[in-house]
């Protein structure tokens, strides 16, 4: 028979936005119930990825405080310039000096069972294996979710942290599925790599390709991404990726995706001499991701919270437009959502008066709204119109270089965010340096706090 | 539950069975193909004019078909839960 019950709060994903969520409710006191589809966290989310700094710096304190298993501090973006399969120019201006740095690479399975367990430390419970198939809804309001099992979980505030595909807020009524021009289709590899190798080949750098279409080792510029190759401790993690749309046409992406990373091993010297001997293919994955869902009026536009439900990180269309990172702007608004849900439960109320009150605060946030409303990227189509290589490496230097960090681009959100940091924390830095250094030491001697589940 | 992998895509797994958690709806489809040419995944294939699913055996629960069927005739659902693809690799 199916069964029915009750909690304060349900998130539904143990995803990266899910847990820190239902971290922050189950410490108010609150009960709070994860449900996660997969059997374990993490092994049905596909990434990048590297988590960019401001996520650890400006998010939740105890991952900032905690030891997350990381791959690799990221301390330099190199960009490669690529014509006729060479290296013709190289910008690597965005750097840090360790133990700072620019972004954390990370596997999801480990980092999001991480996250999930502080959520169960923290009093959540946690079901894996659950599909959350429909909202419960009454007179307009979401009151809980039925489970694949035909069970009724019910709720005062349910937070759908389901991440892209978004179904739940669908069913619901408040949000339809987003435009293909939005998504971004990713393909990825994962090469092992002798760490020694890792090391003496990249570094502490992730690695960009920039070249014109003609190259073939890419989308169009401003449709897609250009050919990265993130670097974990003992492997690197190679991807591209093109929008569902480019030039209003939807593109042969079964075709061009594989195509593109033939042509890039086939022609690049960088690739064929220095990398391909040392490595050996572990997994081919993809998936798709929201980049320019903030970038168009009608998704961005599309509402973030009804009457009991609060939605958050990829769910809601936080995902940056310009690098494709989506992890802080989860963390974000899993606080956020959180905070108002407790409020919420402590009000015995979650209409719309009271929820939206998340709205607010996520449009007062220093950086999801300016992250996700960043043209950078698209920028890159006035370069595939002129095909002019030089005005692609200016744009490369001002947005992917050391320009990123001027006043226009992200340093008014890290100026707002350091503002607010400081205000509330005068210790605020001294914290973010024993992070940093923390972090470093971690990786280093390969040492993080232990997971449930290896 | 049976575990299934596949040489085209390795690092990945298929766990138990998933059903059909992809349909797609004969009377909405015009046959337009934009499911196929966004399949990494090969699940889909026009027959009649129409697209039908082949096989979801390798399919990574993306949705880029649903999402480029503007006519709606992709209905797309979540596998049960602990079914379907995972990675430890992602
Ligand atoms: C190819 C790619 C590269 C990326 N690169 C980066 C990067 O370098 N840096 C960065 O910061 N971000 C990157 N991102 C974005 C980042 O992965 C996402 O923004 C982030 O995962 C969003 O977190 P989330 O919690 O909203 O969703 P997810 O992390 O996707 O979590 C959603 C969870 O919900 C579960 N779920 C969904 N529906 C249900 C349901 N009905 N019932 C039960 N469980 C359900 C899923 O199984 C999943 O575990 C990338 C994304 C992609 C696709």
């Amino acid at each position: 028979m199916a069964a029915v019950e009750t909690c304060d709060v349900l998130v539904v994903g143990a995803g990266f936005g899910g847990p820190v969520a239902a971290r922050r409710c189950a410490e108010a006191g609150l009960e709070t119930i994860i449900l996660e589809r997969s059997r374990v966290p993490g092994e049905k989310v596909v990434s990048g990825l590297v988590i960019p700094f401001y996520g650890f710096t400006f998010g939740p304190d105890f991952i900032r405080e905690g030891n997350p298993p990381i791959e690799r501090p990221i301390c330099r973006v190199v960009n490669r310039f690529v014509r006729g399969g060479e290296i013709y120019a190289t910008d690597s201006t965005l750097r840090v000096p360790k133990p700072l740095a620019l972004g954390y690479s990370a596997y999801c399975k480990p980092f999001c069972t991480w996250l999930a367990d502080r959520a169960v430390e923290a009093g959540a419970e946690l079901r894996t294996s659950t599909t959350a198939v429909e909202p419960i809804l009454e007179k307009g309001a979401v009151k809980g979710v039925i489970t694949d099992r035909g069970d009724e979980i019910r709720c005062r505030v349910l937070i759908d942290a389901g991440g892209t595909q978004n179904r739940l807020a669908i069913q619901a009524g408040l949000r339809r599925k987003y435009l293909p021009e939005a998504l971004e289709l990713y393909m990825l590899w994962d090469f092992e790599m002798a760490k020694e190798d890792v090391d003496q080949t990249f570094g502490l750098s992730m690695e960009f390709f920039h070249a014109l279409p003609e190259e073939g080792i890419g989308a169009p510029l401003g449709y897609g991404s250009t050919l990265y190759i993130f670097t974990y401790r003992e492997s690197i993690h190679p991807g591209l990726g093109q929008f569902l749309v480019t030039r209003g046409e939807i593109p042969n992406l079964a075709k061009l995706l594989p195509q593109y990373f033939e042509n890039f091993q086939n022609k690049v010297t960088r690739w064929k001499r220095d990398i391909a001997p040392k490595v050996k293919l572990r997994a081919t994955t993809w998936d798709v991701c929201p980049i320019y869902a903030g970038l168009i009026p009608e998704t961005r536009n599309m509402p973030i919270f009804g009457d009991g439900i609060l939605i958050i990180g990829d769910a809601a269309g936080f995902e940056a437009s310009a690098f494709g990172d989506g992890v802080p702007s989860a963390w974000f608004s899993a606080e956020l959502a959180a905070e108002v849900a407790v409020e919420a439960v402590r009000r015995g109320d979650s209409s719309p008066y009271v929820l939206r009150e998340y709205e607010k605060k996520v449009r007062e946030h220093p950086y999801i709204t300016w992250i996700i409303t960043d043209w950078r990227r698209w920028d890159l189509r006035k370069v595939l119109v002129s095909g002019d290589e030089r005005e692609l490496r200016r744009m490369i230097r001002d947005h992917w270089g050391v320009g990123a960090f001027r006043y226009r681009y992200s340093g008014r959100p890290l100026a707002k965010a350091v503002r607010e940091a400081l205000r509330r924390d005068p210790h605020a830095p001294l914290k973010w340096m024993e992070m940093f250094t923390r972090y470093f030491r971690n990786w280093e001697e390969n040492r993080f706090d232990p997971l449930s589940v290896s | 539950m049976e575990i299934r992998t596949s040489d085209r895509f390795p690092g990945v797994q298929w766990v138990g069975d998933p059903g059909d958690f992809i349909k797609v709806d004969e009377a909405r489809c015009d046959g337009c193909a934009n499911c196929v040419r966004v399949c990494l995944a090969e699940c889909y294939e026009i027959r009649d004019k129409k697209a039908r699913v082949k096989t979801l055996a390798e399919c990574m629960e993306c949705a880029a078909c649903w999402y480029v069927c503007d006519k709606g005739a992709i209905l797309f659902s979540w596998p049960p839960g602990g079914t379907g693809f995972r990675t430890d690799w992602g």
